[in-house]
């Protein structure tokens, strides 16, 4: 058992890239599902509008990667409206039942066939983020950073990046839920029909809400995807929003240090679990009394168990999450 | 209510969790498929695609050279097919491959269907499983000779099917919903949990399947019954919200298809019986006798549950608790039982389904997820809380989404159902058979 490589990776999970873009999609989705009270399953759809905003632009249309960004915007605001419109005037569980579809949609056409041409179909676009790497002021061959937290050139740019718009928008949202807006925001949580009858279009509301945590999810497929190098379909699949609600519940729901916290947590116990089990499978299948209860190629399977449990338990007996107040959980006041 | 101490309550849940998982393990026992391949490997396959009057049929094509290479281009591995048009090639790393097919080694009179198509590239992150297949087709398809019209009625005929495996499965929804207000997204692996039974009786241990069919359907209600008595009820009986039972119920469709996906491993396997079928001519359709069988079966057993919720005392009762839980609790009707009752309907109604998709496609740990999109337009179609809507919305859904695959490609046949969704929510958010009451 290699200890030390396990607690070492399981450090640099804590602050990794791929902590820091769940962090970016469970901060919007926060704004949705703890602060408004939306259900959106969706949210991998809003990560891949990002993702192959930036893709499509830089490899199919030849205009600058950055304009990728304003694209990747317009395809939230669309997806946004085309969900929201039906079913924001409905009960909580439409929301759901139709952003999970959407997702599902989504997934379906970029990886289709059909639309190759412009979404690479299922091997994805890759080799546009040329001029990201570009900016990055740090040499890309020297390992950055003391052990454990260690990283290359690229990987420390791009986590720079990606922490800075972490802490970007989580400013942006703490401030926006102390503002006005987010008073009434969170009225609606709590009870819609009050807020409606202090006349406030409710469904005006929740509609920015959707769009606004649609956009910081985007932002978090903009730094996956530049990260990765690549879009792929399959990484936008409808677990993943699961996963960053998983994450979401685990630091605190309603809460902007919860998506941040929990985003770390959730990686470090993910990264440390998946090495642990590999290593325990690594000389041959782990045997019990002389039973085969794990192979090598079971590990992935059995993690992401563990996320489902700790979703079940997590919303059973602590649904604030460790940091959250149960006050603000009033999910189910209607 | 009883109130218990935390640590009590945990120890339920984890015994619970413990039922589930200790029911599952029972098809760890052979059908541990993953264990048997060590190393990583791509399997080439070459079939020769005929269309007959909208069935398409395949068979294996023979003595073709397939050749595997890295993008760079250096050769892993070349082969030929052998009679099953298989070859299997080893490889050192899940990486990214081409793999590429001779045409000029395909027999006389077989052309690639697209040439573009004699190269399949292999992405790294396609190995959902050790082993990644990569299929050739051969031979010209002749749909395009067909009318249009006789394409409509193959694809309702196949939709139909389709719908009435929907509308089974999607009944149990329905009806838990009604009952109980949960929205269960963990309904789709109720339906793989009949079609993986079904695979661990029919071809693990080798009981005929229509001996093992109705085994599988008790032991999908009693699945189905257990997560009513281990996990859901008890949610219930601690007052825990219908949005967290439902974040719940995501949860637990996560590790129920996880713990599929460990059993059974990522590929999908056919069933043993009824799995060579000749197709007939039906009118204007064709159709093998064991999808006719199948759809025949579907109706009864449709039938049947809606004369059940229609006629019987019981079925009156699940509907009195759908329209009010309260009111029918008053007058009673023991709430409880009929919640057990439809939750094992649920679960047994699914398995069924499951079994009927694994002989229609194949068996998979997916299977039932990939359902459930469909399961939830059809009850929103039909009316969330009504049986008969699940009924008709499942048939439609069917329908459409086959029909739709005349105008799109088939890849994208399940994007118009979203459409669906979003113009029976715009123009009549309580379905076609919903009652007129507020639902926002």
């Amino acid at each position: 058992m290699d200890w030390i490589n396990i607690i070492q990776n399981t450090c640099k999970a804590l602050t990794g890239v791929d902590a820091a873009y769940f962090a970016l999609a469970a901060i919007g989705l926060n704004v949705q599902f703890g602060y408004t009270g939306l259900l959106n399953f969706g949210q991998a759809a809003f990560m891949a509008c990002g993702a192959y905003g930036i893709g499509m632009t830089s490899k199919y249309f030849g205009i600058g990667m950055w304009w990728g960004i304003p694209i990747g915007m317009g395809f939230v605001i669309v997806l946004a409206l085309l969900v929201g419109i039906p079913t924001l005037r409905l009960r909580a569980d439409y929301l759901a039942i139709v952003t999970i579809a959407l997702a599902e949609m989504v997934r379906l056409i970029v990886r289709s066939v059909r639309f190759k041409q412009y979404f690479g179909g299922s091997d994805g676009i890759n080799g546009f983020s040329l001029q990201f790497r570009e900016l990055s002021p740090f040499d890309p061959g020297v390992q950055y950073g003391i052990k454990p937290f260690q990283y290359s050139g690229y990987t420390v740019w791009t986590l720079l990046v990606g922490w800075a718009l972490v802490a970007i928008f989580a400013t942006l949202v703490y401030m926006l839920m102390r503002s006005p807006w987010g008073r009434v925001i969170k009225a609606i949580r709590e009870d819609e029909d009050a807020v409606r009858s202090l006349g406030k279009s409710v469904y005006s509301y929740k509609m920015q809400s959707l769009i606004i945590g649609g956009l910081i999810g985007m932002f978090s497929g903009v730094i996956f995807a530049l990260d990765r190098g690549s879009v792929q379909p399959d990484n936008y699949s409808r677990d993943v929003t699961f996963y960053i609600l998983t994450a979401l519940v685990l630091g605190g729901v309603a809460k902007v240090s919860g998506s941040i916290v929990g985003s770390m947590l959730f990686w470090g116990i993910f990264v440390f679990s998946d090495n642990f089990l590999r290593e325990l499978t690594k000389d041959g299948p782990l045997k019990i009394f002389g039973v085969t209860v794990m192979q090598k190629i079971q590990v992935g399977a059995i993690n992401y168990m563990l996320i489902g449990v700790g979703l079940m338990l997590l919303m059973t007996f602590r649904p604030q999450g460790i940091f959250g107040n149960r006050k603000e959980m009033a999910l189910d006041a209607r | 209510m009883v109130v218990t101490g935390a640590g009590k309550r945990t120890y339920r849940i984890v015994r619970a969790f413990a039922v589930v998982a200790g029911s599952l393990v029972l098809f760890g026992s052979g059908a541990n498929v993953a264990s048997a391949e060590d190393g990583l490997s791509i399997i080439a396959s070459v079939q020769n695609q005929t269309v007959d009057a909208g069935v398409s049929q395949k068979q294996p094509v023979a003595g073709v050279t397939i050749t595997v290479t890295t993008p760079a281009g250096s050769i892993i591995g070349t082969g030929v097919t052998d009679v099953a048009g298989l070859i299997s090639f080893p490889i050192p790393a899940r990486d990214n491959y081409i793999v590429t097919l001779d045409t000029a080694t395909l027999p006389n009179g077989f052309t690639m269907i697209d040439s573009a198509k004699a190269v399949s590239i292999v992405n790294k992150d396609d190995f959902t499983t050790t082993v990644k297949r990569a299929t050739f087709f051969t031979g010209s398809s002749n749909t395009s000779s067909q009318t249009l019209f006789n394409r409509m009625i193959q694809r309702g005929a196949d939709g139909l099917r389709l719908g009435l495996v929907i509308a089974m499965c999607a009944v149990g929804l329905s009806l838990i919903f009604g009952t109980t207000g949960l929205t269960n997204f963990a309904h789709g692996e109720m339906v793989t949990f009949g079609g993986l039974m079904a695979f661990l009786l029919n071809v693990t241990m080798g009981i005929p399947l229509l001996i093992s069919a109705p085994v599988v359907v008790a032991l999908g209600g009693l699945f189905g019954l257990a997560l009513n008595v281990f996990i859901f009820g008890k949610l219930r009986r601690r007052g825990v919200g219908l949005i967290s039972q439902l974040v719940v119920s995501v949860g637990l469709s996560i590790v129920l298809r996880n713990m599929y996906l460990y059993q059974f491993g990522g590929r999908t396997k056919p069933l043993n019986d009824y799995s060579q079928q000749t197709v007939m001519r039906l009118g204007p359709t064709s159709i093998t006798p064991r999808d006719l069988t199948t759809a025949i079966l579907s109706l009864l057993v449709l039938v049947a549950v809606a004369l059940f919720i229609q006629k019987s005392r019981t079925g009156k009762a699940i509907r009195a608790v759908s329209d009010n839980p309260t009111l029918a609790s008053s007058t009673g009707i023991d709430t409880q039982r009929i919640i057990r009752i439809v939750w094992f309907a649920g679960g047994a109604l699914a398995a069924l389904g499951g079994i009927f998709r694994g002989l229609d496609e194949q068996v998979g740990f997916e299977m039932g997820s990939r359902l459930v999109f469909l399961m939830f337009a059809a009850i929103t179609l039909g009316g969330l809380g009504s049986a008969f809507g699940a009924l008709v919305g499942g048939v439609l859904v069917g329908v459409f989404v086959e029909m739709a695959s005349l105008v799109v490609p088939s890849e994208l046949k399940n994007v118009p159902a979203l459409l669906i969704l979003i113009i029976v929510l715009v123009v009549r958010p309580q379905g076609i058979l919903g009652r007129k009451q507020r639902v926002g």
